[in-house]
């Protein structure tokens, strides 16, 4: 659990934020109402101030989406993809096509593709053509010379990395099994997270959505997991029946430390959505302010929060890096722990 | 100085003012809210997750994990077969070592045995002709001698018949010759006493 004070600072941070801005938010909206505001210079600094102040009045005249936030349409998701484009603003937005809602027992699911849908499938398919290549290319070499060599070599390391020193010590005898899906769970992440530092992509993992599902079905993993490992012996990962006291204090032993362990067994997956989804969308919000800053002081002074802008996404390439192999590391040993017996 | 501080202070104040709407949005507009989760979304990442997972198992993973185990596993039968071989070869030489000092040893020996029965040989043959060489003396002496005897043998008769024929010649007339030899006979043997 060595990463989380890391995330719960993080989380911390993008809260006050986030409460900070709501407050500050609401005051401003009532001390200047329909006023124009002087952030729309934030979007168009690259003109001159006056025609920036003019064509932003005319933008919200217009009625467009809200021009002052840069932050949130960056790190939300959207109906539409940004693609690149030869002319001016250099991108595009592409409208993706809205299907109608599926009615299921009740609740209403609108399965249309979205932005993070999009950076979904692109971060499968390039973990798919790369591992796929890899694995082409390993046979390929194997027959020729017998070892791995150059990118295939690599990638084939990073395999047997995640493999040999975090997924078999972590969940114990037997873990071969659990070795594919650990893995892709790696580099899936790792590419989604990386998809979101490149121009024109989006942090899917940046999405509470997509990071509970994967935390859910890292859940699911564990406890099936347990359940086949120790058999009925599993209820005592949830029931405390020590059976080691005298029956007065076992029953209150029971009443007190069952709900705990049910709720600690809810609480990793929990942990596990919300420390990805923290991460990557705190440092991406740390870098768009800084653009935003830029922007704003429109002065040689700009350099600094230029600087810092580019540390804080050389901090998020790492931080890409550290969440994949923290979701992969933390799951391996959640799942090493239901298996051997305990308690 | 003061300026460009009171301008990044200002700036932050005015970042947070304009992020705020992202989060405050006017009354008309539902707020943002990051927490919300989205079914379609979740939908979608549980089916490319899954998909993901059963591709990347059976084209990817499940080759690269058997191309290394293969990989190790040759290795390991390279470097066992290596380390019998190393021992077999050490075997084998041990085995020529001895061999060979064997076969030294049995020439060092024969060498030796050789040269005691040429040693043997010689003396032996020098002994043989020590004896041989005393024998021949011996006969010569025995012939000579032997010699010596039938010469002294014949000399005496010689030197008998002469004396006689002198002897004779003197007294010719008057002596009865066997009787006078019988004299002279008897004469000669004690002489030949004496």
């Amino acid at each position: 659990m060595h990463a989380m004070p890391r995330s719960t600072a993080r989380l911390a941070a993008l809260a006050l934020f986030a409460l900070s801005a709501r407050l500050l938010g609401a005051q401003a909206a009532e001390t200047r109402p329909p006023a124009v505001p002087p952030s729309a210079e934030v979007r168009t600094s690259t003109e001159p101030a006056a025609a920036a102040q003019e064509a932003a009045t005319e933008h919200a005249a217009s009625g467009g989406h809200d021009d002052n936030d840069i932050i949130t349409p960056h790190i939300t998701d959207s109906h539409a993809i940004d693609v690149p484009s030869f002319s001016a603003p250099f991108v595009r937005e592409v409208e993706l096509p809205r299907w109608a809602p599926v009615h299921v027992g009740g609740y209403e699911i609108d399965l249309s593709p979205t932005k993070h849908v999009v950076m979904l499938l692109l971060a499968a398919l390039i973990v798919i053509s790369l591992l796929v290549l890899t694995a082409r290319t390993q046979a390929r070499q194997h027959d020729e010379n017998g070892h791995t060599k150059g990118w295939a070599g690599g990638i084939e390391a990073m395999v047997l990395y995640i493999r040999n020193e975090v997924i078999l010590p972590n969940v114990g005898p037997h873990g071969n099994a659990f070795v594919p899906f650990l893995l892709t769970l790696f580099f899936f992440i790792l590419t989604a997270n990386m998809l979101g530092l490149i121009p024109y992509g989006s942090t899917a993992t940046g999405n509470i959505s997509v990071t509970a599902t994967l935390a859910a079905i890292t859940f699911v993993v564990v406890e099936i997991a347990g359940m086949r490992a120790q058999g009925w012996g599993y209820l005592n990962t949830i029931f405390f029946w020590p059976h080691d006291m005298p029956l007065i204090m076992r029953v209150p032993m029971f009443l007190i430390i069952s709900p705990i362990e049910l709720a600690g067994k809810i609480a990793r997956p929990f942990a596990l959505a919300i420390r990805l989804f923290a991460n990557m969308t705190a440092g991406h919000i740390v870098v768009l302010a800084f653009i935003g800053l830029i922007f704003y002081f429109h002065s040689i002074a700009s350099g600094a929060p230029f600087l810092m802008a580019i540390a804080i996404m050389f901090l998020e390439l790492f931080v890409a890096l550290l969440q994949a192999f923290v979701f992969t590391l933390l799951a391996s040993v959640f799942i090493g722990q239901v298996r051997e017996a305990h308690h | 100085m003061p300026r460009l501080t009171f301008r990044f202070l200002s700036a932050l104040t005015f970042v947070a003012l304009s992020a705020a709407p992202a989060f405050a949005i006017e009354e008309g507009k539902k707020p943002v809210n990051l927490l919300a989760p989205n079914g379609g979304l979740m939908f979608w990442t549980l089916l490319i997750f899954i998909a993901l997972v059963l591709i990347l198992s059976r084209y990817a993973f499940k080759p690269l994990v058997a191309a290394v185990e293969a990989r190790e596993k040759a290795l390991e039968a390279s470097l066992t077969q290596a380390r019998a071989d190393r021992d077999a070869a050490s075997k084998l030489m041990a085995e020529q070592q001895a061999a060979l000092d064997a076969a030294r040893r049995e020439a060092q020996q024969l060498v030796a045995d050789g040269r005691a029965a040429g040693e043997k040989l010689k003396g032996d043959l020098l002994d043989a002709g020590k004896v041989q060489q005393a024998e021949l003396l011996e006969r010569a002496r025995r012939e000579i001698s032997g010699e010596k005897e039938r010469a002294i043998v014949e000399l005496r008769r010689e030197a008998v018949d002469l004396a006689i024929r002198g002897a004779g010649k003197v007294i010719e007339q008057n002596l009865d010759s066997a009787a006078n030899r019988q004299l002279v006979e008897n004469f000669l043997a004690s002489v030949k006493a004496s």
